[in-house]
């Protein structure tokens, strides 16, 4: 089945409503008109009777009855919809003011009686001392079941018609009030990746959907951020291998041009095997980093002492930091569950990290602890907030003049680090104020 | 020394079999699965270097059937791919060592040469020298031209290991393994200033240089007359 359109459906449900409730209404309208006629004519009927048993007090047989006719003739001729009939005990008909009237009713009191196409309703009384005769008055109801009659038809054409009316209003309220969904639809079909940059306007929204639109904002954002960083990555790899791939081709072309010594090629390919090593370790890296974006990469889970790795890995770059007059420290302890190898690589990215930014005389402390919090804090020239976020992302320096070279790094480390805390189910953050940079790795409880 | 090398790269498979053979190996080159197993089974080589992905068999199944027959021929894998379950895998099936393309010669060549040497029986020298250098392993000196020097724990094992596999070149990442347990891919200059740092005690007072880096590939121990 074909689904419905919202504004139909609205549309639908706004015609039944107001289906439902007119004819509610209606139905309502008609009881109460049926019971006010009911009424009216009881107090009519009663009041009749009453007169009529007053003047045939004392009336004891149907031969007595002959004197009184006419004033009774007269008293009903006042009212040409009124008829009577007086019957003995025994149910015989002593007087019936009008031919083909229904029978008596069974029992005594107000009943609606139906005979040769006419209604009428009916009031009786039961002989009693006064009267003994049962006197039943009987009132022509015709024209007020037409009125009824003709009230119902109103009624279902009032509900046909507000019913019809309230769809085409509806829809066309469903279509304006729906008009911002529309809005989004269309910006939706125009997002593709050259144009991430629309946004929906929150403030022209309802408040219903503003809320809906900021989330679609922030999602359009966060796609935008990720295709930027994606795009800027592949650009940076295009780059960074274009480099040392030129640098290789121009180098090699160069030596071949003309015969030369012996040291003179042997320098050439020294010089080509340190290109071609700096692009292996880069491939290297980039393939760690696509296996841990893929969430391939499934850290080991062992018990670690991860002071004893600490100190293992400081002794390791002791040479480093006395070559470069920085102390090296470590504070605290720490178990954690992980991958020794995986976590040494992260903790030596970050050590390596911390070392190229301290100055002489500075310090460099690894605190382990409290709980399983590891930070890695360096002395040295705070690093501007606004390029704090963005010290994880892949290529990126500080300072951008300091690519060129093929023993520079290449700026992966620290991408490299942030991979391995988030598989090992962590976070890593880094501040720096007061002349200490700090990179603070928070590592889950269980796993 | 026999080498076989089932590689079917053909440049790949040409450049391995020379360095090798240059290297004072006796390289055999299949290069395709089949004749790869044929010749692990028949003949008689000290090491099979293996790539994993080969046409007819893969390097897997070629160690399969030759563990089957009761060899155990150290093996060493080649491979493109670097999955934790393909290195899981090839461990299991009793490969000796892993290599991950692209890797450096003086690496393979630094693992094929520690492959080949864990058969053989420790050394049980006391002192290990070169030249006028010597190294007292009990008594954990060193000296040179009859002076001592004064080293670190970290200096000592690792001239212990130059020393050891002298005139061998031995890459940054294997001395960052042997000496300091460190086994993971590093750009980090620790080991050019470790060494530096030892140079400045062996080397420096002496006119006989002893510790040589070969550009790119790593550092050797071993005297050169030039």
């Amino acid at each position: 089945m074909r689904r419905l359109s919202l504004g139909t459906r609205l549309a639908l449900l706004f015609a039944a409503c107001t289906a439902a409730v007119s004819l509610g209404a209606g139905l309502l309208f008609n009881r109460a008109s049926e019971q006010h006629f009911v009424e009216l004519d009881q107090q009519l009927l009663e009041s009749r009777l009453s007169l009529f048993r007053s003047q045939l007090a004392g009336l004891q047989g149907p031969g007595e009855l002959q004197g009184r006719l006419p004033a009774l003739r007269n008293e009903l001729s006042h009212q040409a919809d009124l008829a009577l009939r007086i019957a003995g005990r025994d149910g015989a008909t002593w007087f019936a003011s009008r031919d083909s009237l229904p029978g008596t009713p069974p029992t005594p009191g107000l009943t609606t009686l139906h005979a040769d196409g006419i209604d009428y309703r009916s009031l009786s009384v039961p002989p009693d001392a006064q009267t003994p005769a049962q006197l039943t008055l009987f009132l022509d109801i015709t024209h007020h079941q037409h009125f009824l009659q003709s009230m119902q038809r109103l009624i279902w054409l009032t509900v046909g018609l507000s019913a019809l009316a309230t769809a085409l209003l509806g829809a066309w309220a469903a279509r304006s009030g729906l008009r911002p969904l529309r809005q989004m639809g269309r910006v939706a079909a125009s997002v593709s990746a050259r144009s991430l940059t629309t946004r929906l306007p929150v403030a022209q929204m309802p408040e219903e959907l503003a809320e809906l639109a900021t989330t679609v904002n922030a999602m359009l954002q966060r796609l935008d951020d990720a295709f930027q960083r994606l795009s800027a990555f592949s650009a940076d790899i295009a780059h960074e291998l274009r480099t040392p791939l030129s640098n290789l081709l121009t180098h090699t072309q160069v030596t071949l041009t003309r015969p030369r010594s012996l040291e003179e090629y042997r320098e050439a390919l020294h010089g080509n095997l340190e290109e071609l090593q700096w692009m292996a370790q880069m491939i290297n890296d980039m393939l760690f980093l696509a296996k841990a974006d893929h969430g391939l990469l499934v850290p080991g889970q062992t018990a670690l002492a991860l002071h004893d790795d600490v100190d293992a890995l400081l002794e390791y770059y002791a040479p480093l930091a006395e070559d470069n007059e920085v102390q090296l420290l470590r504070e605290g302890e720490a178990i954690v569950q992980g991958d020794r190898p995986m976590l040494r690589r992260a903790l030596s990215n970050l050590l390596d990290n911390a070392l190229r930014f301290t100055p002489k005389g500075g310090q460099v402390r690894v605190t382990l602890g409290p709980g399983l919090r590891i930070c890695v804090a360096n002395t040295g020239v705070a690093i501007e907030a606004a390029a704090l976020p963005r010290l994880f992302d892949r290529f990126y320096r500080v300072d951008p003049a300091r690519r060129e070279g093929s023993s520079e790094h290449a700026g992966l480390g620290l991408a490299i680090t942030r991979s391995i805390v988030q598989a090992h189910g962590g976070s890593i953050s880094v501040q720096s104020r007061e002349g200490w940079t700090r990179f603070v790795i928070e590592l889950p409880e269980t796993r | 020394m026999k080498l076989l090398i089932v590689e079917d790269q053909a440049r790949t498979g040409q450049y391995l079999s020379q360095g090798l053979s240059e290297a004072g190996f006796a390289t055999e080159l299949a290069t395709d699965g089949e004749t790869g197993q044929y010749l692990a089974l028949t003949g008689d080589h000290d090491l099979l270097i293996l790539d994993v992905m080969l046409p007819g068999r893969d390097g897997w199944q070629i160690l399969h059937a030759v563990r089957s027959a009761g060899l155990d021929t150290p093996v060493l894998f080649l491979t493109a791919r670097d999955a934790v379950e393909d290195r899981v895998h090839g461990l299991e099936l009793g490969a000796d060592d892993y290599l991950v393309k692209p890797f450096a010669f003086s690496e393979l060549l630094a693992r094929v040469r520690s492959l080949l040497r864990r058969g053989a029986s420790p050394s049980q020298d006391t002192t290990l020298s070169l030249a006028d250098l010597r190294l007292d392993l009990i008594r954990r000196r060193a000296e040179r031209a009859g002076t001592r020097i004064d080293l670190t724990a970290k200096e000592f094992a690792l001239l212990e290991l130059l020393l050891r596999r002298q005139g061998e070149v031995l890459p940054k990442s294997l001395i960052a393994s042997q000496v300091w347990d460190m086994n993971f891919d590093s750009d980090t200059n620790v080991i050019e200033v470790a060494v530096r740092r030892l140079r400045l005690k062996i080397d420096d007072p002496h006119p006989n240089k002893l510790i040589h880096t070969v550009r790119g590939m790593g550092y050797v121990l071993e005297e050169r007359h030039d």
